[in-house]
C-alpha cells in the first residue's frame, strides 16, 4: 500500500551532507528516510508553536528546561 | 485527500468464511461518522451488557473514552501521524493512529533506534468478545492493523520495528498472537504495559499471518 512518491534533487553544502551522513550511520536510516523524518518532525513542531506551545527540552537529571527558539 | 486501498480479507465468524475487506491508509469522514452513528451506540448498549452481567467496571474497556473525531481532528494532516482504518460490508471495522518520528526503542538490542509507535488502534464494538458479543463479527481486524504498521515501519527504514502501550484486555493479543515482548507495566503511561516488536518479530508475524 505504498503511496506514490515523487523525486527532487536536493543540493546540500559539503558540512550540510556531512552531519546527513553522519545521522545515516548513527540511526542506521538512509538519506531520504532521514530527510522524511526531518520533514515530519519540523511540520508538528511548526503546528504546535502556531497553537502558542513552546518547545522545551529537560535535563534529565536536574529537570532543568531550556526554550527551543524556532525562527 | 488521497486515499490509498488495499484489499484484504476478514474472516465472518458466524458463516466461518472469508470476505472481501479494505485497508485504507486514512481516517475519513466516513470513518468518524460510523464511529459517531455505530460504535459509540453498540459501545454503550455493551457496557449495560457488562453492566447486567456484573462485570466490575475496571474491566470494562478502556478505550470507551476515545473520541476519534477529536484524536483526528488533532492530528489530520500532520506527516508524523498516519492514520488507517478497515473498511468492510460498508462500514468501519478498526482504525489506527501511528506516530513515525518521536518515539524510540526500548529493547537493549534495538535500543534507540526509531519505530512506529502506536498511538491508538481500536476494533469496532461488535468484533469484539470482550463487549459479550458472541460470536464476533468478524475476526482478523486487529492482527491486518498490526501488519499495516509492520509494512509502513518498513517503508520508513525501520525494519520492522513497532512499539505501543496495551491496555490491560489485549495484553495477551500482543504477547501471544503477534509475539511482542513484554516490557511491563510503564509508570509514565498510566501503567500500562509496554509492547515492542523488533525486526525478527516483524519478520516472524508476517511470516505466521500471510500478506497483503
Amino acid at each position: 500500500m505504498t503511496p506514490v512518491k515523487k523525486t527532487m534533487t536536493l543540493n546540500l553544502t559539503d558540512a550540510e551532507m556531512r552531519v546527513l551522513e553522519e545521522l545515516c550511520i548513527k540511526k542506521d536510516l538512509n538519506k531520504t528516510t532521514i530527510l522524511r523524518q526531518a520533514l515530519r518532525l519540523y511540520q508538528l513542531v511548526e503546528a504546535r508553536l502556531e497553537k502558542g506551545d513552546k518547545l522545551l527540552f529537560e535535563e534529565e537529571l536536574t529537570k532543568e528546561k531550556t526554550e527551543v527558539m524556532m525562527l | 485527500m488521497t486515499v490509498t486501498v488495499s484489499p484484504i480479507a476478514l474472516f465472518n465468524v458466524e458463516q466461518g468464511i472469508s470476505v472481501d475487506a479494505e485497508l485504507w491508509d486514512a481516517i475519513t469522514e466516513k470513518q468518524l461518522a460510523d464511529w459517531e452513528a455505530e460504535w459509540n451506540m453498540e459501545l454503550l448498549l455493551a457496557l449495560q451488557r457488562l453492566n447486567r452481567a456484573g462485570v466490575e467496571r475496571k474491566h470494562w474497556p478502556q478505550s470507551r473514552h476515545w473520541n476519534w473525531r477529536k484524536k483526528t481532528e488533532c492530528l489530520q494532516k500532520m506527516l508524523a501521524y498516519p492514520c488507517f482504518s478497515i473498511m468492510c460490508d460498508g462500514m468501519t471495522q478498526g482504525m489506527m493512529i501511528v506516530d513515525t518520528p518521536s518515539k524510540r526503542c526500548r529493547i537493549e538490542c534495538q535500543k534507540g533506534k526509531n519505530l512506529v509507535y502506536i498511538e491508538y488502534i481500536e476494533n469496532a464494538p461488535w468484533n469484539r468478545k470482550e463487549l459479550l458479543f458472541d460470536p464476533p463479527r468478524y475476526r482478523g481486524i486487529g492482527s491486518i492493523l498490526i501488519f499495516a504498521a509492520i509494512m509502513l515501519s518498513k517503508e520508513e527504514g525501520f525494519k520492522g520495528r513497532i512499539g505501543l502501550h496495551s491496555l490491560p484486555q489485549a495484553n495477551n493479543f500482543y504477547a501471544n498472537s503477534c509475539g511482542m515482548t513484554d516490557l511491563g507495566s510503564d509508570p509514565n503511561y498510566q501503567g500500562l504495559h509496554y509492547f515492542e516488536m523488533t525486526e525478527q518479530q516483524a519478520v516472524a508475524f508476517i511470516t505466521k499471518g500471510g500478506q497483503l
